[in-house]
């Protein structure tokens, strides 16, 4: 734990307070010690605050659409009916393409003269740019719920699966009706389930960074500029290595908070 | 005569490839004395992956390896990456641990990046001497090699100078005998050129590096320069007035199709081979591939982009004439590399006649040989416009800083799209953009060294 964690991020640590750009990255050990200069500067002079909040309403957005979709899924392919298995293979789809495969596809299909665009103007609605401007923000949600909605679907899925057989029977016997049922008797088992499939949701949408890059390409429209996205551009495209370190440790922070969500919630399930 | 060259590319080849390796091997023996002794020995080299012809790419490494360790006894294993974003992960990670490919194969525009770093080696006179001396190479492509002349990192390779494409056939019959050298007479040619589903230009304003070509170039023709020293100038009235030509093709003199607003570079180059484009401007001779099998095949031509700024009717006192940027590929080798001896005797090898002509043969890339493009610019009169860009062609400012810059220009546009697909790009909004790429500009040349 010590070679894997500790010692990167110690020197992730040291990185964040140093002068380091393509001019010191040679010999980064003698790049200037700068202190909190870094951090000051990611908070005071980058867009790193927008990018914070575009992060977290893009991982909530996106969460929250896809908990109805995942749910909906899961509870459609509980009972056995003929065809089921296909069913179950192809929600997987989404979830098991590679995400620049995803954002390839999505991206042709949004761009001027592609099939949504065209498809829109067919029936009449002019839907303007999907790839620029504050409308990539929401092209970013839709395809990210898209790609995404099976991890839900899966995790659900596993919890219906723990419902014991006695508890259905007595469910029937008892003349509960399907939204009863679901209500009181399904759901309590899903809570598990689906607050870590939530929390793990929220951690991978944060932390996508294929997607707008190959969505949107570099520069990316301002609206879509995610914290993997900020950090990305400052450390590859600016060579602010010293700078896109404190921005990461920043985005730690933010991570960080789910995370303890997570690792709570995993203690409790133990427990 | 580009045509054919094509068409004959699949014979072409493998002749072409063993006489010049047959010539590379006699020109070996010739050469051997001062060749290094690299037996046993291996020099990593890390190159750009050719999507276009990568079959081909994996026979020239083959053979390229294979006369070098005829030469010298050393073999070369190439390594390859398949976007930018891999080259400089690479170049990082070689320079922090300082060991790494001995040769790179680098972008133009990417050198003086690479140059800041400090990782990679000066060419001495010496060195020069070892690879066939600087006359060997054309003098303009020496450009980007380094700061100034006595401090060089990069060794042209090869030569991509962007030119403007034309329909002939849609010139003819608008009675237009060639296309304007200045930027107003063009706008206003696309404007005779544009009607019945026809455009007069295409013009990808969606791509990642087009936009930021067309400002410098028609700032520096302005006279107007965006770096000075280290100070950045991009909130200069010359600045703006390219911005505004460049959209004002779009918002005013719809000349361009409405979807160019989400066009890259290929998207505007399939606008023109379909037929439905007067001008492709910033292309280079790989668009042929592209070209020749489309509906404009035999119907097209290139031309010289226009060097007469906007708002100009002849060159301004003290603009430069700028044709394209310096574009092509340098090669470089790090300071790191055991092998510079060997490392130089391969870039000889590659920058040689023989092996000139294979690539431009195999990949349609120019040469950056002398005596290999003059030749060739007299066996094939096409190429001249290419030969023409390539003596018309400025390096873009030679500072750590270029690549922010870049990024800074390319933005304006980016985040200007929005107004641009509505059909206008204020003067304000133009403005306000520019000041945050101002400020973008003069944070990295603050901090270059």
């Amino acid at each position: 734990m010590v070679t894997i964690i500790v010692v990167p991020i110690l020197i992730a640590l040291y990185m964040s307070v140093l002068g380091l750009d393509q001019y010191t990255l040679r010999q980064w050990l003698n790049a200037p010690f700068i202190g909190v200069g870094n951090y000051v500067e990611a908070l005071t002079q980058s867009s790193l605050l927008k990018s914070f909040w575009i992060s977290i309403s893009f991982a909530v957005i996106s969460t929250a659409a896809t908990i109805p979709l995942g749910v909906g899924a899961a509870i459609a392919t509980q009972n056995r009916f003929r065809g089921r298995a296909v069913v179950r293979s192809v929600f997987l789809i989404p979830y098991v393409l590679p995400s620049f495969v995803v954002a390839t596809v999505w991206r042709t299909m949004f761009q001027p003269g592609g099939i949504i665009v065209n498809g829109l103007h067919s029936a009449g609605i002019t839907s303007g740019l999907w790839l620029n401007g504050p409308k990539s923000y929401w092209t970013l949600i839709i395809v990210e719920i898209w790609a995404s909605w099976p991890l839900i679907y899966l995790l659900v899925l596993s919890g219906l699966q723990s419902v014991d057989h006695e508890v259905h029977e007595a469910a029937a016997l008892d003349g509960a009706l399907w939204w009863s049922k679901l209500r009181y008797v399904i759901f309590p088992y899903l809570k598990g389930p689906l607050s870590l499939a939530c929390i793990i949701a929220v951690l991978n949408h944060i932390n996508n960074f294929t997607l707008p890059f190959v969505l949107f390409g570099v520069p990316a429209p301002r609206d879509v500029q995610t914290l993997p996205f900020l950090i990305y551009i400052t450390s590859f495209q600016s060579f602010r290595f010293g700078l896109s370190t404190a921005m990461g440790f920043m985005s730690l922070i933010l991570v960080a908070i789910p995370l303890f969500i997570y690792l709570r919630a995993v203690k409790l399930d133990t427990d | 005569m580009c045509s054919k060259k094509k068409a004959n590319f699949g014979a072409l080849i493998a002749g072409v490839a063993m006489f010049a390796l047959a010539l590379t091997a006699c020109g070996g023996s010739n050469a051997s004395t001062s060749s290094p002794n690299g037996a046993g020995k291996t020099i990593n080299v890390y190159f750009g992956a050719d999507t276009t012809y990568g079959q081909q790419q994996q026979q020239w490494f083959n053979d390229v390896s294979a006369a070098f360790e005829k030469q010298t006894g050393a073999k070369v294993n190439f390594e390859t990456y398949a976007s930018a974003n891999d080259e400089l992960t690479k170049i990082q990670t070689s320079v922090v641990s300082n060991q790494g490919p001995d040769i790179y194969s680098l972008g133009t525009t990417f050198t003086p990046t690479a140059y800041s770093t400090g990782a990679f080696v000066k060419l001495t006179a010496d060195a020069w001497n070892r690879i066939g001396g600087k006359n060997k190479f054309i003098p303009s492509t020496l450009g980007i090699s380094g700061p100034d002349a006595n401090n060089q990192i990069g060794i042209p390779f090869e030569s991509r100078p962007f030119v403007m494409a034309y329909n002939t056939d849609l010139l003819a019959k608008a009675g237009i005998d060639k296309p304007a050298t200045t930027w107003d007479r063009l706008g206003a040619q696309a404007k005779m050129l544009t009607g019945n589903g026809v455009y007069g230009m295409a013009v990808g304003y969606k791509d990642n590096f087009d936009p930021w070509k067309y400002i410098w170039a028609m700032d520096r023709q302005s006279g107007h320069a965006l770096v000075n020293g280290k100070t950045a100038k991009l909130d200069d009235p010359a600045t703006l007035k390219a911005y505004q030509t460049y959209f004002g093709w779009l918002t005013k003199d719809h000349v361009v199709d409405p979807a160019s607003v989400g066009w890259t570079n290929p998207q505007a180059l399939a606008a023109f081979a379909s037929g439905k484009a007067a001008f492709f401007p910033m292309t280079t001779a790989t668009s042929m591939n592209t070209l020749d099998k489309s509906a404009v095949k035999g119907k097209y031509k290139y031309a010289l982009m226009p060097t007469v700024p906007p708002g100009a009717t002849s060159a301004p006192s003290g603009g430069t004439p700028v044709a394209s940027i310096i574009s092509g590929d340098n090669i470089v080798v790090a300071q790191y590399s055991k092998n510079q001896d060997l490392d130089f005797a391969f870039i000889k090898l590659l920058t040689d006649d023989a092996q000139q002509k294979i690539r431009y043969n195999t990949f349609g890339q120019l040469p950056v040989n002398q005596a290999t493009a003059k030749e060739l610019e007299t066996s094939n009169p096409a190429l001249a416009p290419f030969v023409a860009s390539a003596a018309a062609s400025y390096a873009t400012p030679f500072t750590g800083a270029w690549g922010n810059i870049q990024l800074a220009l390319v933005n304006v546009v980016v985040q200007a799209i929005p107004s641009l697909a509505n059909g206008s790009v204020s003067d304000t909004t133009l403005q306000s953009l520019l000041a945050d790429a101002q400020k973008t500009a003069q944070d990295a040349l603050s901090r270059s060294k």
